[in-house]
């Protein structure tokens, strides 16, 4: 839903300044319609082509409702799309579960902040307070360029907390969100609770307040209303990159007094005025395309009018043709008939017609067109008096040259959400290239809600992918984050970097069957636990048995199943793999096995609570000063001492930290 | 899990590996009110809702909790809000042992403050042994983790889910799976779309077992145009006011968590909120509300036990003109219950008696499912096993035995339908198939029969992976690793003594230098690094050769306590060949009789003939062989190795 907002946005903010033709407001309702949705960790299965695949969505954080995809083929191999997720916990948003996601066959991940390294959050919520404190007292506005639903709920909560709290002396100043739609993004941030973080939610089911019920920020939704708002204030505005919408308005209106301020929050796009303002923070003047959509004049207007009619007749024709009913036809071209008519004047007739009275669209024309025989005629009576003719003065009045004004008003004050909406208005896009000195201050605090570098590295080697996929991000990054995993070994694999259009085969040899295990086999096994899993050595032999049970009672299964274990050998058809175990006497016996990381510290707990002293003395583990333990680059755990009672209660203890198989 | 066992000694297989699957409805068995189901596999405890009877008081209203362990319960899920399925929960949470998780969807989560809240203030008033204080259920909210629709979780590998219920916002319907074996616990439900809600959805997935409810049995309601017309009929033009404060409180929850109901109210959101009302008011309470003129008031509990719906109900039962709409399912013991069987009078809360003139109505409300909704739920699930919950003994035996007749000709389907009464169990066997996927280096071969596996087999939360151990650490998150030892002791022998008495626990010993340092390799794992007076041991740690440590140290040990002069090492042992031919002889000869040995060694060989067979032993490695009987070349080579191994030093 969210989307949908910001889409609609990002359509209505360019329509205001530019002619923007890739798709329609209807384009995106339909495209809505196909849209499934899942919650995070819904797992969906896909059919037909896709049989065997499921997607997972997991949380991103990031940006409300932001995704980690994880696709996973027949249970086993997963691939993992992490893109723009934030690990940090916000104050609307829990932080991605990346880490939780343990060996994927494959990762593709962006290298987009991998060479950037932010402050702390603390910092930048400091940075941004003093920034709003210094310049409202000094009677400056603050330009705040934000997205139009993402982000933007991050800031606005987060403003209009500070601006709750007594202590703040934000009181006296005003906060207002300016974008087309900020009604609908707050209302959907409202009803969107379960999507956000812990203490959110937590606020809501302890206290019924909805988070997002703000005391402080008004909403505007055009200039005007933001007019209202009295100064000085601090206005939260899309679009992030400065070159659409709102925001881009006020800073041109904003910047050339040295007492606002500028505050952009995100890197967007290199290319874009927000971007360029970032990589020049010293810049004292800038030349912009000032685009703006304005209403046809004169002979513009008079030749759109000409051609509207043209169409309209056309399309009445047409309509004639079908036969269809004249009732419905469009009622955006409406304005355009009814003005037509007044300028007209209201001609009435003598003869009855049948549609007479209906000023609706084409039918008016087309029954003029066919079935008049006559034009209407009127004879008035010229009236005298004393001082000559009697006259109407409206006759004489000069006509308003833009009729369509009267009705658009009206149109604004029925839907006033929609007070941009020009579109019934006959209108062109011009563009004016301008140059603006920016003497406000401009500053980039980072709120765009993204794991920085050393943060990714951390993730990366959490969950250890078997192989990676960069994508975007400057050459420069990619290359270090590649070589980062692949020197320090976190990727095993291949560290993929592929070029815009190229194709990357990413395919591996993965070999799989299933096999049954007899109960005689799983009964003789020893368990012993590492992590959440259990682990024991198996020493087998394959049957190939036709299972009757599964023959019987089963069949679906089987079928499943059968899917499955053919892919490997095919013609054999109830044959099912299953697992024997071996004679005793077949075993051979093989080299045993410590399984687990230990972590030095971690074991020192242990000790102490089985009350053996344990110190660290440079990087080496002194135990009751009688045995030593020392980690060596490798990881190989070196255990040294003398003979002793210790020695072997130590060992013991150290043992308990594996499963030996 | 230790008591688990214990209390299961009897029965030899492990609670985890046992194919037995019990449900006991712990309440709503064969009632309605106080449900609480508990669902045992695998060793895994699952308690399905926790809720009291509202027609009982105190310890009475609770279900039968006393017959298991809470700190047994490994799962807690709760379907929706409504007393009857959550009121026991602040208890159960902060009263007992549990240490479970337990789980609810959010707007569940956000009504169950408010509405347990509100019974908790209702009931002071009358029963004074309350089971939780408001502070009990405030603490009880730290517990309660959230879930949303569809989203999958795991609990020690308990899988779970939810899907719309459609009963009250939030209500869900859980979908439990344990190693393979699915339970779908509908909760209240309803089928039928109503004004704000969806009806409850149809899994895609096939449960193994349905519990059930079957509060209105084989009833059909209503159609929703009629219900509707004839409330409406009821009331109308009058002004309508919601009189209590708990709707008031939760409607905030409602104007939230539209996500949960219906696509129309979706929809609607995106023009206005569907719950901020016109023409419904709220009332603070019976003392801002002016008994002038008619009204409606809707007003809560719905059973009419306590509260402002009876202290309305009891200022205006006298009057003919007045009248009442029972809009929701009545418990037995109830007031509402009590006054649709249309008595002469009733008694108030204060023992008097007041004559019952008023009309009274009864029109369904509650979104539960009717016997149409349900036969159709059942059709579209086929469950092999039916359980019956929540629903009045003889409702529910009806609905059983109609069941039962709808599926008695259709050989295609068995439904096994089962009612349990509280407390009384139903054990069903599944039996679990365990398949292990056999992956990477060892997978590289398709299995075939007769091929040998050895690996190392993962078992985690009932899905077995069968690997090589090299693989391991590509496809878990587990790694191998090494621990090496060094152990010092005291010795002030030589290391040519030391080497001596090594001999003679293994067969190879080897005398090194490492770095200059004079050392002994045994077992050949084993390094014996000789320092000033001490010897270091050192080797990798492996269950094997610790125990070859062992064995060195007190080698060690003894030949430092020996005190042989140092001057007269007595020469390192050799195997002695002609002992070892001596006493494999004498052996032969106890076995076999003295006439059947040769007395003349040939070269390295040594024959020995049995019953004409003859057997040629080689003694250089023991070999033996006897063309003409198998089984007595087995017996004399196992009796050759046992002899030679018992004369010689380890080898490895």
């Amino acid at each position: 839903m969210i989307c949908f907002r910001c889409v609609e946005c990002v359509n209505k903010s360019r329509h205001n300044s530019e002619n923007f033709e890739l798709f329609t407001l209807d384009d995106v309702d339909a495209a809505f319609d196909k849209i499934i949705q899942l919650k995070y960790n819904q797992s969906i299965s896909l059919k037909g082509k896709g049989q065997g695949i499921s997607v997972t969505p997991l949380a991103a954080g990031h940006m409300i409702g932001g995704t980690i995809w994880r696709i996973i083929k027949d249970g086993e191999e997963d691939i993992v799309y992490a893109v723009d997720f934030n690990h940090k916990k916000e104050r609307h948003l829990n932080g991605c579960v990346l880490e939780s996601v343990t060996r994927p066959s494959l990762l593709i991940t962006d290298a987009y902040n991998a060479a950037y390294n932010q402050a702390r959050r603390r910092q930048r919520d400091e940075q941004l307070m003093t920034n709003i404190l210094q310049t409202l007292r000094n009677s400056g506005n603050v330009l705040i360029a934000v997205d139009t639903a993402g982000r933007v709920l991050e800031l606005a909560h987060m403003l209009d907390q500070l601006w709750r709290n007594q202590d703040s002396g934000l009181m006296a100043y005003s906060l207002a969100l300016l974008n087309n739609v900020s009604y609908n993004v707050v209302e959907f941030a409202k009803s969107q609770v379960e999507w956000m973080s812990d203490k959110i939610m937590r606020t809501f089911e302890g206290a019924r307040n909805n988070p997002f019920q703000f005391k402080h920020l008004q909403l505007c939704h055009s200039l005007p209303e933001l007019n209202r708002v009295p100064d000085p204030k601090v206005v939260l505005a899309s679009s992030p990159d400065l070159e659409c919408g709102f925001s881009r308005e006020l800073f041109i209106q904003w910047c050339t007094n040295p007492r606002n301020s500028i505050i952009l929050t995100n890197r967007t796009s290199p290319g874009t005025l927000g971007r360029q303002l970032i990589q020049n923070p010293n810049q004292c003047t800038v030349t912009i395309l000032v685009k703006r959509r304005v209403r046809l004049e004169g002979a513009e207007l008079e030749d759109y009018m000409r051609k509207e009619k043209e169409k309209e007749l056309e399309a009445a024709k047409l309509k004639a043709e079908k036969g269809g009913d004249m009732e419905d036809s469009d009622s955006s071209e409406d304005s355009d008939i009814e003005m037509e008519v007044d300028i007209v004047g209201k001609a009435k007739h003598d003869l009855m017609m049948k549609t007479e009275g209906k000023s609706r669209g084409g039918g008016f024309f087309k029954q003029a067109k066919k079935s008049y025989p006559m034009f209407p005629v009127r004879e008035e009576k010229i009236k005298w008096d004393d001082y000559g003719e009697i006259i109407r003065p409206e006759d004489f009045m000069i006509l308003d040259i833009n009729p369509t004004e009267d009705e658009n008003k009206e149109n604004r004050e029925e839907n006033d959400e929609t007070l941009q909406d020009i579109t019934e208005v006959p209108t062109k896009c011009v563009a004016v290239s301008q140059t603006l000195d920016i003497n406000a201050s401009v500053q980039f605090i980072d709120f765009e809600g993204r794991s920085d570098a050393e943060s990714i590295k951390k993730i990366i080697s959490m969950c250890k992918p078997r192989r990676l996929i960069l994508v975007r991000g400057s050459p420069t990054a990619i290359d270090s984050l590649a070589s980062y995993c692949q020197n320090s070994g976190l990727v095993q694999g291949k560290v993929f970097i592929p070029k815009l259009y190229e194709w990357v085969d990413a395919t591996t040899e993965s070999h799989i069957y299933q096999v049954k295990l007899k109960d005689s086999l799983v009964s003789s096994l020893n368990f012993a636990r590492a992590k959440e899993a259990e682990l024991a050595w198996v020493d087998g032999e394959i049957v190939m048995v036709e299972d009757e049970y599964l023959i019987d009672l089963e069949k679906e299964e089987l079928k499943k199943e059968k899917e499955e274990v053919e892919e490997e050998e095919t013609g054999s058809r109830e044959l099912i793999p299953t697992l024997q175990p071996l004679p005793t006497s077949l075993v051979c016996g093989h080299p045993s096995m410590f399984i687990n990381e230990l972590k030095l510290s971690d074991f020192k707990q242990v000790l102490l609570r089985n009350g053996i002293q344990a110190e660290f003395s440079g990087g080496v583990l002194y135990c009751n000063s009688v045995v030593a333990i020392r980690k060596n680059e490798a990881g190989r755990i070196n255990l040294e001492g003398c003979l002793c009672e210790d020695y072997y209660k130590v060992r013991d203890l150290l043992y308990e930290q594996y499963a030996i198989i | 899990m230790a008591t688990v066992s214990k209390r299961k000694a009897d029965s030899q297989v492990p609670p985890e590996e046992s194919d037995l699957l019990v449900i006991r409805p712990l309440g709503a068995g064969q009632e309605v009110g106080r449900s609480c189901v508990i669902l045992e596999f695998k060793g895994k405890r699952i308690m399905m809702d926790c809720g009291i009877h509202p027609g009982l008081s105190g310890m009475d209203a609770l279900p039968f909790v006393d017959l298991i362990e809470a700190d047994e319960v490994d799962l807690l899920l709760v379907s929706h809000f409504h007393l009857d399925h959550c009121g026991a929960l602040p208890w159960f949470l902060q009263k007992t042992t549990f240490k479970g998780r337990c789980f609810m969807t959010h707007a569940t989560k956000a009504i169950y403050r408010w509405l347990l809240a509100d019974y908790i203030k209702v009931s002071n008033i009358g029963t004074e042994q309350m089971l939780y204080s408001e502070a009990d259920l405030e603490a009880s909210m730290e517990k309660i983790e959230t879930i949303n629709f569809h989203e999958e979780k795991e609990v020690s590998g308990v899988r779970f889910w939810c899907y719309n219920a459609g009963h009250v916002l939030g209500a869900a319907m859980f979908m439990i799976e344990i190693a393979g074996v699915k339970v779908l616990y509908t909760g209240d439900f309803s089928r039928q779309e109503d004004r704000h809600l969806m009806a409850a959805e149809i899994p895609g997935v096939h449960p193994d077992v349905l519990i059930i409810e079957s509060t209105y049995g084989t009833h059909i309601h209503e159609k929703r145009e009629e219900r509707e017309a004839r409330f409406t009929g009821l009331v109308h033009d009058i002004p309508i006011y919601y009189a209590s404060s708990l709707a008031k409180k939760c409607m905030a929850v409602y104007q939230t968590y539209v996500n949960a109901m219906n696509e129309r109210i979706r929809r609607q959101i995106a023009i206005s909120n569907p719950f901020v009302f016109k023409h419904i008011s709220n009332l603070k309470s019976i003392d801002h509300f002016e008994d002038v003129g008619p009204c409606v008031v809707m007003a809560s509990p719905g059973m009419m036990q306590s509260g402002l719906s009876r202290e309305l109900f009891e200022s205006w039962c006298t009057d003919p003109k007045n009248g009442v709409i029972i809009a929701g399912y009545c418990v037995e013991g109830t007031l509402a219950k009590h006054i649709l069987s249309e008595p002469e009078e009733i008694t108030t809360m204060t023992g008097q008696k007041l004559q019952l003139k008023m009309s009274v109505d009864y029109i369904s409300f509650s979104a539960h499912t009717d016997y149409q909704q349900t036969s159709e739920f059942i059709r579209a699930m086929k469950p092999p096993h039916l359980i019956l919950v929540h629903g009045e003994q003889n409702e529910m035996g009806r609905l059983k035995s109609a069941i039962i007749r709808e599926y008695e000709d259709d050989v295609e389907t068995n439904i096994e339908v089962h009612n349990p009464r509280n407390t009384q169990s139903v054990e069903l066997y599944f039996r679990g198939e365990k398949t292990a996927k056999v992956m990477g280096s060892l997978a590289v071969d398709p299995p075939q029969q007769g091929h040998r596996l050895s690996g190392v087999l993962v078992k985690r939360n009932f899905s077995y992976h069968l690997l090589a151990p090299s693989d391991l650490s590509k496809y878990t998150d587990m790694v191998r690793s090494t621990v090496s030892q060094r152990l010092s002791l005291h010795y002030t022998g030589t290391l040519q003594l030391l080497h001596f008495f090594l001999n003679q626990l293994s067969g190879d010993v080897e005398a090194i230098d490492i770095q200059g340092k004079k050392a002994l390799k045994v077992f050949r794992k084993i390094l014996v690094i000789q320092g000033v007076d001490m010897v270091t041991l050192e080797w990798n740690a492996s269950p094997v050769n610790d125990m070859y440590a062992d064995a060195v140290v007190t080698v060690i040990l003894k030949a430092d306590s020996a005190g042989i002069s140092t001057k007269v090492i007595p020469p390192i042992m050799k195997l002695d060949k002609m002992h070892f031919t001596e006493c494999l002889m004498e052996m032969l000869a106890d076995m076999f009789g003295d006439e059947a040995v040769s007395k003349i060694v040939k070269g390295d060989r040594l024959f020995v003939t049995v019953d004409g067979k003859s057997v040629s032993i080689n003694l250089r490695n023991q070999e033996v062989k006897c063309e003409e009987d198998e089984v007595l070349q087995q017996m004399v080579t196992t009796a050759v190795t046992k002899l030679y191994n018992s004369l010689t030093p380890v080898k490895v």
